[in-house]
């Protein structure tokens, strides 16, 4: 038995290092091992803050890259190309004329009794696009030096997310590795993919398909269909975002059901269409055979191109290449254990370089004409398994084409040929869904806030207050506020409230523990329009304010600074179409109508017994400093109501949450609506100019801006009612 | 025979139905020994859209889109079929068994038939009680009317007990049901050996021959099953609910590995509430 030592990426036979692998080297030299197990350390934090969905990447990044030499690089492009060639036949003749299972090809009865062979699909005429759209190989070099193939991705393609997006991570966390230059970018074949998606779809909307935020369990593969979505530029949806109108797939938005002409497939074809293929709609979308077969949507990669995954199915489509193209394959199968015969590459572990396994994983795209191989990929460190033949990915890095001497010339993209970008970006195209999340998101946040404020001017008051009659009376109020804010229980709120009594119920019920969690489940579900600056800033304000928790009373001002920080962000880095809106709609509802009840509580009294609850209020709503600046300090009813519920120029008045919603409902659309508002805002400023009966007319404000919400979630999120599955009365359908 | 089949299926919807997409087996397919004379659907309400294809099955699908909102959907279909199915071979002269099942999962046009299905899927049980009747090397036909028969006197007919979700493996158990529990027995015993069979779905005539009893399934969908006899003479159906050769009394809807791929009417629907389903079938000869 003779063991063949793989080869080593980096060094050659002589022991030298590879003049590709120079560049990294040197700046590994340069940064140091120590500072290269921070930047390292640095690129995982970062991608796990950027990550949508809360998705903690399961994986290790590591931030050097593995470079492949032009040579490599054409040898590896051309054997890709001929192997999407292939298996690009193979798919449209076994879903199609299926001439293959009659002369030999394959068994029949392999093919049948594959899960991943939907009959749905098997179609007489071809689909509107080739079947296999996407293509991925991954591969181990051998001892030989030669490139092997492991396996092939036909189905949903694995990492393509993390391929266009790893380098961009790389490059500002370990920056001297791109002095030199001297590498392939992978903005041309980028731009060239999103050119082909747009002109295939003609004009219709292009999404990443993902299981998305309503999958139990976000995975690498959710993260890295919102990278990919990022990357390209187009949307991510989910299975319940789509509805089939007229044979048509369609996205529900805020303008009501837009045609999807594409969609870049993460989720199995298993179960996709519970219309043909049974099971729960809410699970996947109805009716999508059907549009695929109508031509009327295309999917890259159309469901059921995965059986050519099936490792029972691969060992007959090598001798095809001989059949179909009549020349073998350029890229031979991996045979044996890959651990042991894959070549090593450097991978950071801790303040170490291990030189490890390899794998490298390829990417190519139909263009329409021809196949189109990504210069780039991702490299994966290989580690055995305890499993039988089992291999553990330990972690992830960029690969790197080196550009050959000579200018390279890019072909397909014409660069006349500006590519025509839909504006589906816009509020009117956003998912219904997504403004959903960021709607609630604004009012979580702003709820959290507006509790901790009045926490923070509760708990002193109680600990200190006299039993003076006004002490008294604003205990009475604070707690009655309490209640209203959910913070207390109602009994509580009766009687005389202490300290130790609120401390108590905080201790208990954890509201401001709740409301974090609500914020941070939201901060997930919306991240997908969040960039990822903004979404590492505010997680790390999430993490902040997490750490400040358990004890509630401590915690206060940290919650206040996390809705500081997270308002400054969105004020600063959201661009004011679409998602904002919705944003700066729930934070203004929620902070007018928490306004207007706690008023109606604070002033309800006689002129001549307003002046506890005037206090709180200008407390309450962050205008102390304003009011004794403008008005010395002096508590009348005539200034204060002013500020409170008047002053256009208050940020925290009633009048100005009505300015700004009326603003994003014209934004939207939505005059009927924004007319309601004006009116509310001329009762408010009518209403600063009494000092008796306040308390009803501010109560009736609040219920007439709960009823508004209701009316903006009607108009807006529930366009349509929730899909069922005809098949309710089983035994009278079946047949007898 | 030439038969007239209608067949209504009306759901009344609670509520109004805002968006429906329906996916329906309903139009009969041709087959050797069945000739459609012609076929219709009328769907009520107008559907936006419509679509019938041929499946991978060779059956006829059709995709209806209803945009409009309704509380009432009726789907009637209508045919004039002509049917008269070869009386097979006498069975001493059919192939063993055991040669059918070696040619069935190498043919590309029946090999899936051999092959488990979700609710036609063998186990042990099944293969004792199927082994009783397919001894080494008697021949197909003998073997398969022994089965058939079998079944029929083994089973309770019983609507009801049973619905669409039903398995094979629940039936060996039970002994009872309708004629879709009958056929996946019957297939998931074919199974067990390999031995291709076909989950068929159509219609049987209302009213039977002159002085013969009233079948099992009348007025109803029905479904039997179709087993390969060899290249030869190709497929022949064996009706277990009625203890039948099927010869003129069926007619032949759609076929595929089970109830699931060949289902006469589904719906994703939006909104509706509650709703309640009518079936209604008749086919009767047309007198010529």
């Amino acid at each position: 038995m003779s063991i063949v030592a793989s080869s080593d990426e980096m060094i050659d036979r002589s022991g030298r290092i590879r003049t590709s692998w120079v560049p990294v080297m040197e700046a590994v030299r340069d940064i140091g091992h120590d500072e290269l197990s921070r930047r390292s350390a640095a690129l995982n934090r970062q991608m796990r803050l950027a990550a949508p969905f809360g998705a903690a990447p399961a994986r290790h990044y590591d931030p050097l890259p593995a470079p492949l030499t032009p040579l490599d690089f054409s040898r590896l492009e051309a054997g890709l190309i001929q192997r999407a060639q292939l298996l690009s036949a193979v798919l449209e003749d076994l879903y199609g004329p299926q001439t293959l299972l009659r002369d030999g090809g394959f068994p029949p009865a392999l093919i049948y009794a594959n899960p991943h062979f939907l009959r749905g699909l098997h179609t007489r005429a071809a689909l509107r696009l080739p079947r296999l759209g996407l293509y991925a190989a991954d591969l181990i070099r051998g001892a030989d030096g030669n490139f092997q193939v492991l396996r092939d991705h036909t189905g949903v393609i694995p990492g393509l997310g993390h391929a266009l997006s790893l380098r961009r991570m790389a490059s500002s966390t370990v920056p001297e590795l791109f002095r030199t230059g001297g590498l392939r970018s992978l903005r041309p074949a980028r731009e060239m993919l999103v050119d082909h998606l747009q002109r295939s779809a003609q004009g219709g909307i292009i999404a990443v398909l993902s299981a998305g935020a309503s999958s139990p369990a976000p995975t690498q593969d959710t993260m890295d269909d919102a990278l990919l979505a990022r990357a390209l530029g187009v949307l991510l949806i989910e299975p319940g975002d789509l509805a089939t109108r007229n044979g048509g797939l369609h996205m529900k938005t805020l303008s009501g059901l837009l045609p999807v002409a594409s969609l870049i497939r993460g989720l199995s074809g298993i179960d996709l269409d519970p219309l043909e293929q049974g099971g729960r709609p809410g699970a996947g979308i109805p009716g999508a055979f059907g549009a695929i077969r109508s031509g009327a949507l295309s999917m890259l990669n159309a469901p059921g191109s995965a059986l050519l995954e099936a490792s029972e199915i691969t060992e007959y489509i090598e001798p095809l290449f001989q059949r179909l193209q009549g020349a073998p394959p350029l890229l031979a199968k991996a045979a044996g254990d890959p651990v042991t015969s894959a070549s090593k590459a450097p991978f950071v572990n801790g303040v170490n370089l291990v030189s490890t396994p390899i794998l490298f994983r390829l990417y190519a795209w139909h263009d329409g004409a021809s196949w189109q191989v990504l210069p780039g990929g991702l490299g994966f460190g290989l580690e055995q398994n305890s499993a039988a033949q089992g291999i553990t990915i330990t972690g992830m890095k960029d690969l790197w084409v080196l550009d050959a001497d000579e200018p390279h010339i890019i072909s397909g993209a014409t660069h006349a040929d500006v590519p025509r970008r839909t504006q589906f970006l816009a509020a009117a195209h956003l998912p219904s869904r997504v403004a959903d999340n960021l709607f609630w998101l604004g009012r979580s946040v702003e709820r959290l806030e507006s509790a901790s404020r009045l926490l923070m001017l509760a708990l002193p008051r109680l600990e200190s207050g006299t039993s003076l009659p006004r002490d008294l009376a604003e205990r009475g109020l604070i707690a009655k506020c309490l209640a209203q804010a959910g913070l207390l229980s109602a009994d509580l709120a009766g009687g005389a409230l202490s300290g130790r009594q609120l401390r108590g119920a905080l201790a208990r019920r954890k509201p401001i523990t709740a409301q974090l969690k609500e914020v941070a489940r939201l901060v997930n579900a919306a991240s997908e329009r969040l960039s990822p600056s903004m979404l590492a800033t505010v997680r790390f304000a999430l993490n902040q304010a997490t750490e400040s928790l358990p004890n509630e009373e401590t915690a206060l001002p940290s919650m206040l600074n996390f809705a500081a920080t997270f308002a400054g962000i969105a004020a600063e880095n959201m661009s004011r179409d679409g998602g904002w809106l919705f944003l700066e709609m729930g934070r203004r509802l929620e902070r007018a109508e928490t306004l207007a009840e706690n008023l109606s509580i604070l002033l309800n009294a006689p002129p001549e017994r307003l002046e506890p609850g005037m206090a709180l209020g200008i407390e309450l709503a962050d205008s102390v400093l304003s009011y004794e600046l403008r008005h010395a300090g002096i508590l009348a009813p005539g200034p204060v109501l002013a500020m409170l519920l008047a002053d256009f120029g208050n940020p925290r008045s009633l009048a100005y949450q009505f300015i700004v919603l009326r603003n994003c409902l014209q934004h939207l659309g939505a005059d009927d609506d924004a007319d309601s508002l004006k009116q509310l805002q001329q009762e408010a400023v009518n209403l600063s100019g009494e000092t008796t009966g306040l308390a009803q007319p501010l109560a009736a404000i609040a219920a007439r801006l709960r009823l508004l919400s209701d009316h903006v979630h009607r108009r807006f999120f529930t366009l349509l009612p929730e899909a069922h599955q005809l098949e309710d009365e089983l035994e009278l359908e079946a047949a007898q | 025979m030439i038969y007239r089949l209608h067949h209504a299926t009306t759901y009344d919807y609670a509520e109004p139905v805002v968006l429906g997409t329906h996916f329906m087996h309903l139009l009969p397919r041709a087959r050797p020994g069945q000739i459609i004379r012609e076929a219709a659907l009328s769907i009520s309400p107008q559907p936006e859209s419509r679509r019938d294809e041929t499946d991978h099955f060779g059956n006829t699908a059709t995709t209806i889109s209803l945009t409009a909102p309704h509380r009432q959907f009726l789907v009637l279909a209508s045919a004039t079929i002509e049917v008269e199915q070869p009386a097979p071979p006498p069975p001493a002269q059919t192939p063993r068994w055991e040669a059918i099942a070696a040619w069935g999962i190498k043919d590309p046009d029946v090999a899936e038939f051999c092959l488990p299905s979700a609710l036609a899927k063998p186990n042990g049980d099944i293969a004792d009680y199927t082994a009783v009747s397919f001894p080494p090397g008697r021949t197909i036909l003998a073997g398969l009317l022994e089965l058939n028969q079998r079944i029929w006197t083994d089973m309770t007919y019983a609507p009801g007990v049973t619905n669409n979700t039903t398995t094979a493996a629940h039936i060996i158990i039970t002994r009872a049901g309708v004629c879709q529990d009958y056929a996946h027995f019957m297939l998931a015993c074919l199974r067990s050996l390999g031995l291709p069979g076909r989950y068929v779905s159509g219609y049987l005539r209302t009213s039977p021959p002159p002085g013969q009893a009233r079948r099992r399934g009348a007025d109803q969908s029905h479904a039997w099953v179709s087993a390969w006899l060899g290249p030869q003479t190709g497929w022949v159906d064996f009706d277990p609910t009625n203890n039948l050769l099927v010869h003129d009394e069926h007619v032949t809807l759609a076929w595929g590995r089970n109830f699931l791929d060949v289902s006469p009417l589904r719906g994703i629907i939006l909104g509706g509430g509650r709703h309640a389903l009518r079936v209604n079938v008749d086919l009767d000869p047309v007198l010529t």
